[in-house]
């Protein structure tokens, strides 16, 4: 097997410029998708050369829709700390806050997301519940999914989309 | 109307925001596949917004994640699934067992209207049918009892995901789009040709009629592939890095296609698990002594009762008929 690094560093090179225009567009500005690019290389640099890199280009989108992904989530995790409680809510002892535990109002609100997101999955048939369980939470990819509960990717793929399915209609 | 119109399209948006979302997580996507994904975002704002918001639902459930999998069920043993990602290697195999007996079949069907990209059909039988296939490019496909075919045609492949059983395949010729088959650890590429595949447990085995076919380690597109010529035979043992060739008669491979099963010193066992597909009832064997017993001959499979006669006729054996099944016991 070729080293997984040269192969992604192939891709690389010869998919630059569409991974730019993607995430330019996804970003909503030509220097952000620039950037993301970017980093995207940077990665590329520590990606364990024995990593099973079935098709390389597919895998550079992936690495770069993750990318985005913790951006988004880093964003929100912030202003939700920013707007929802910290604010109104801070312990400072010197120049340190001390205080990392959410009010209870938010507390309360966290927990009924909870509620509300377990009650949908639990809809769900089981083998639903289990491969999306299995993907989203414990961090399986497709493929180990598969191969653990002994179906195929498509499978996988199906169970994932009716989870996701059933929990945008009913979570607002 | 337009005003149904205005309420049918954020719907088919976040459908097939959906497809989009959960396929573009699978390992084997392309980057065609990407293409096309950006084509759809930009065709409309609708599509790009329904898509950010299962982006910003999958951003929210990590917050949620530990929490989650405290409140639901343990529906499969953590240290099961978590030693699969510490092996990231052969030993997963040992897993599939494990894996095997939760894997109930269960068809979720999402439809969507113009879903834009290639569709995946998928095909199966139960134990004691068969099923006869012609596929979108003409190819024909004869499926054995107990297997399932997932089929995706794609721009530049057309590809066939054989998790279990037994098929004969019949393939137009057709170099731009090469045939591919990803059955347990292998593929099988193909361009024109007649052969008969089967992937029972971790058993692989490839019989060539016509034409040549090639063999890899799935994943592994440029490891050095096994080539198998007509009357040539290929079996394989997943997980292991060999396989076997040898000469055969492919007639054999393909006899249950004309309803009959071939046996050259096969053990009873194999005719055993042969027969309890074929005829969609259980046929177990009474030991081990009676499993490991040899067997050599031609069963037409008519009607039950006459194979299990021919079966005593030929073996020293009873086939005793029971509640849950047959039970073969040596005489």
């Amino acid at each position: 097997m070729t080293d997984a690094r040269s192969a992604l560093l192939a891709a690389y090179l010869e998919r630059r410029e569409d991974l730019v225009r993607f995430f330019a567009m996804r970003l909503k500005s030509p220097a952000a998708g620039e950037d993301l690019v970017q980093d995207i290389y940077l990665r590329i640099a520590a990606v364990e050369p024995g990593v099973d890199v079935r098709n390389a280009a597919g895998y550079l989108y992936r690495l770069g829709s993750n990318l985005m992904l913790d951006k988004i989530r880093g964003e929100r995790r912030s202003a939700a700390r920013d707007h929802d409680w910290r604010d109104s809510h801070r312990t400072v002892v010197g120049a340190d806050e001390v205080s990392e535990e959410p009010p209870a109002d938010a507390t309360v609100a966290a927990r009924q997301r909870l509620e509300a997101v377990v009650a949908v999955l639990k809809e769900l048939p089981d083998q639903t519940q289990r491969v999306f369980r299995m993907h989203k939470f414990d961090g399986l990819s497709h493929t180990e999914v598969a191969q653990t509960l002994g179906i195929s990717r498509s499978a996988v793929e199906k169970h994932c989309m009716a989870a996701l399915k059933r929990l945008a209609e009913r979570l607002r | 109307m337009s005003g149904e119109r205005d309420q049918q399209r954020p719907m088919e948006a976040a459908d097939a925001a959906v497809h989009w979302f959960a396929r573009l997580q699978d390992e084997a996507v392309t980057g065609d596949d990407w293409l096309a994904f950006e084509q759809w975002l930009a065709a409309d704002p609708a599509h790009a917004a329904a898509y950010e918001r299962l982006e910003g639902l999958w951003v929210d459930l990590d917050d949620l994640g530990e929490g989650v999998a405290a409140a639901m069920d343990a529906p499969v043993s953590l240290a099961a699934h978590r030693a699969v990602r510490a092996g990231q290697g052969l030993s997963r195999r040992g897993w599939l067992a494990a894996g095997a007996g939760l894997a109930a079949s269960i068809a979720v069907g999402v439809g969507v209207a113009n879903w834009p990209m290639t569709p995946v059909d998928t095909y199966a039988t139960a134990p004691g049918q068969t099923r006869q296939l012609t596929l979108a490019d003409g190819s024909k496909v004869w499926m054995n009892a107990g297997s399932r075919l997932d089929v995706r045609f794609e721009r530049r492949a057309r590809r066939v995901e054989m998790a279990e059983g037994e098929a004969a395949f019949d393939v137009t010729h057709d170099p731009q789009r090469p045939f591919l088959i990803a059955t347990g650890d292998r593929e099988v590429r193909v361009v024109g040709t007649e052969f008969n595949l089967r992937q029972r447990a971790d058993d692989f085995a490839l019989t060539v009629r016509r034409g040549v076919v090639e063999v890899r380690p799935d994943g592994a597109a440029d490891a050095k592939p096994t080539r198998v010529a007509a009357g040539q035979q290929l079996t394989h043992k997943r997980g292991t890095t060999v396989g076997t060739l040898s000469a055969t008669t492919p007639d054999a491979a393909f006899a249950w296609t004309r309803g009959q099963l071939v046996y050259t010193d096969a053990t009873l066992s194999e005719v055993a698990a042969d027969l309890s597909r074929s005829l969609g009832t259980p046929v177990r064997v009474a030991d081990a002594a009676t499993g490991r017993m040899r067997f050599t001959g031609v069963l037409t499979l008519d009607d039950k009762d006459v194979v299990l006669r021919r079966l005593e006729a030929f073996a020293p054996v009873r086939a005793e008929r029971g509640p849950t099944g047959v039970t073969l016991r040596r005489r």
